[in-house]
């Protein structure tokens, strides 16, 4: 009889659980060891997406396009903004967006969708809003791929070698992410309240980031804006980590707006300082985030 | 116990005064406002609930052990634990060997996979080796016997078509330590007929065998030990025979019961001399171990919602 397994076969279960590090690592174990687990959820998730629609997976690349379409009308038409060579400026930055909101409003419902087969099945719970959040890295790849081919061919004056940074600051973004879904996630089990505040919370972080409006542009009334929010509010503006993400993809992609508001300098590399300390506190995240889902883990299928 | 971890293990399942308890606290209906009441009056909080206590056993390579009991005993939680689902309150549970349940016929699937996705999918998150599954791939469309719908989404599937897919997934692969929740009632005749053939055969290959179910044949042609589950707590153990002949006792004795309850509710007067001759004369003729007269509501009461049956 072969007992090939990609999962440890015997096992010995009882009240206590291991420490903090023992959790990392049996969480970091399980995610190698079931490497194909997370391609097949993955896929499934992806066929999820694209059933029942005509245009199946092109919708990855129209759905951001038409996103920034209509926000190219309410800023340029309504609101009278003329920022140069807008379309780039905006998506450049909603693109990253876009990623973070489909990948944790996708997270937070993984767990608790997957509810009969936690009572049913044991396996490690880590991989489902990992898989998740690994088919949403598809999705965006596709996108900045379309979003280089509109940097070079319809803004090339836009265009430098710093492009090459994108890599890095997609890596802190995912870190980022990674440990606030693993976080909200497990949370939801137990209050669903969470998911139906994520998407609330999301909504309201986008407008204080700078997606729509960027620190450069706000140049000339950023004295009113001081005087609304107070300081530690422009701090908070200034320091959100998707300020730092989202500034660091509109330098690199888009470069920046001139103090005057009517033209710009090209791409060029991204402030690493903050990026770094951004990137080490992501990754602290993910530590934290591995050890509460963990530790709330045993719990599911009790709870579900 | 960290000593003889190497050593060769002269059994597949042990547990020593095991107990799984739920808490009441987290229920599906949870929410941010009643935990914040629940801090302001810790004394209405806290409230649970063992599904099982002080439950110790052990399984030896070679024997099949069935598990017996009314609804709401238990049964499934402790196939929930052994299967690794559930991890015990109190106690320790020890599993030696590749573990399969058949708790999961469809729990698994996905419905815009295809069947053959859906066996790898299986496959995956059973833990089981794809170069195995890749080699079982072709047995199992086989006998699963749906067609061209192997190609097909699961969407698009009968439900005929989905318990035979699942049912040759779920034994598809020899486990060493089987567990078995209720025998399977798959498909149409025919199907029904080979299925129950291929359970016989993974019983007999299988090391170890736990198996849980209503139709108490099963448990004196397949099991050679038995134990009985009521509420929570073991209260029989011993040969298939005598286990089953206890179960049947007790259930005729709370049977009888329940129908006197039911008789007065419907003539609407409380006859408490008759009821209480009722029972006497049902608990007269017994004399079986622990029998205490526990569980005159039917044992299945008290769980809330926690042990529906899972397949």
């Amino acid at each position: 009889m072969q007992t090939a397994t990609e999962a440890p076969s015997s096992f010995r279960s009882s009240a206590l659980r291991p420490g903090p590090l023992g959790l990392i690592r049996e969480a970091s174990g399980e995610i190698l060891r079931r490497r194909r687990l997370i391609r097949h959820l993955m896929d499934a998730d992806i066929k999820r997406k694209g059933a029942d629609t005509i245009l199946g997976n092109v919708w990855w690349v129209l759905d951001p396009v038409i996103q920034m379409g209509a926000y190219l009308i309410l800023l340029t038409v309504i609101f009278q903004r003329s920022t140069p060579d807008f379309p780039l400026f905006l998506f450049a930055a909603i693109l990253p967006w876009k990623w973070f909101a489909s990948s944790i409003s996708g997270a937070v419902n993984t767990v608790v969708r997957q509810e009969r087969l936690i009572k049913q099945v044991q396996f490690p719970k880590i991989v489902l809003p990992v898989s998740a959040l690994v088919a949403e890295i598809l999705n965006f790849a596709f996108g900045v791929l379309l979003m280089l081919l509109i940097l070079f061919l319809a803004f090339p004056a836009h265009a430098t070698i710093n492009v090459l940074w994108l890599p890095v600051i997609a890596v802190v973004q995912f870190v980022f992410t990674l440990g606030l879904a693993l976080i909200v996630s497990a949370v939801n089990v137990f209050y669903r309240d969470v998911g139906i505040l994520m998407g609330h919370l999301i909504r309201l972080w986008f407008f204080l980031s700078p997606t729509l409006w960027s620190f450069d542009s706000t140049v000339g009334r950023f004295g009113a804006i001081e005087a609304a929010l107070g300081e530690t509010g422009v701090a908070i503006l200034r320091y959100n980590p998707f300020a730092i993400l989202l500034t660091a993809y509109r330098d690199v992609v888009y470069g920046r707006v001139d103090l005057a508001g009517t033209g710009f300098t090209p791409g060029q590399s991204p402030e690493l300082v903050q990026l770094g300390i951004l990137f080490l506190i992501s990754v602290g995240m993910v530590l934290l985030g591995t050890i509460i889902f963990k530790r709330l883990e045993p719990a599911f299928a009790k709870v579900l | 116990m960290g000593d003889g971890a190497s050593a060769a293990r002269d059994y597949a399942i042990e547990t020593r005064d095991m107990g799984v308890r739920y808490s009441l606290r987290f229920t599906k209906k949870t929410s941010i406002r009643r935990s914040f009441a629940r801090l302001l009056h810790p004394e209405r909080g806290e409230r649970s609930f063992w599904a099982l206590r002080d439950v110790s056993f052990r399984v030896d390579p070679g024997q099949s052990l069935g598990v017996i009991g009314p609804n709401g005993a238990g049964k499934s939680t402790l196939l929930q634990v052994l299967a690794g689902i559930i991890q015990p309150s109190e106690g320790v549970v020890e599993v030696h060997g590749h573990v399969s349940t058949l708790l999961h016929l469809q729990a698994g699937f996905d419905q815009d996979l295809s069947g053959r996705g859906n066996i790898h999918l299986a496959g995956a998150l059973l833990g089981i080796d794809h170069r195995l599954m890749e080699e079982r791939e072709e047995s199992i469309v086989e006998f699963a016997d749906i067609g061209a719908f192997i190609d097909a989404p699961l969407r698009t599937y009968s439900s005929g078509m989905r318990a035979k897919l699942g049912f040759s997934i779920a034994t598809a692969v020899d486990p060493d330590i089987l567990l078995l929740d209720e025998v399977l009632q798959t498909g149409d005749e025919a199907f029904r007929e080979k299925s129950q053939g291929r359970i016989r055969e993974v019983l007999t290959a299988a090391k170890a065998v736990v198996l849980v179910s209503h139709d108490m044949s099963w448990i004196t042609d397949f099991c050679n030990r038995a134990i009985l589950l009521e509420k929570g707590r073991i209260v029989a153990d011993g040969s298939p025979e005598e286990v089953v002949a206890l179960h049947v006792e007790k259930s005729e004795k709370r049977r009888t019961i329940r129908r006197a309850v039911m008789e007065d509710m419907r003539t609407g007067k409380r006859e408490p001399k008759r009821r209480r001759k009722i029972i006497e004369a049902a608990t007269q003729g017994s004399s079986g171990k622990g029998a205490s007269g526990r569980g005159a509501s039917g044992g299945g009461g008290s769980r809330t919602g926690t042990d529906e049956g899972p397949c």
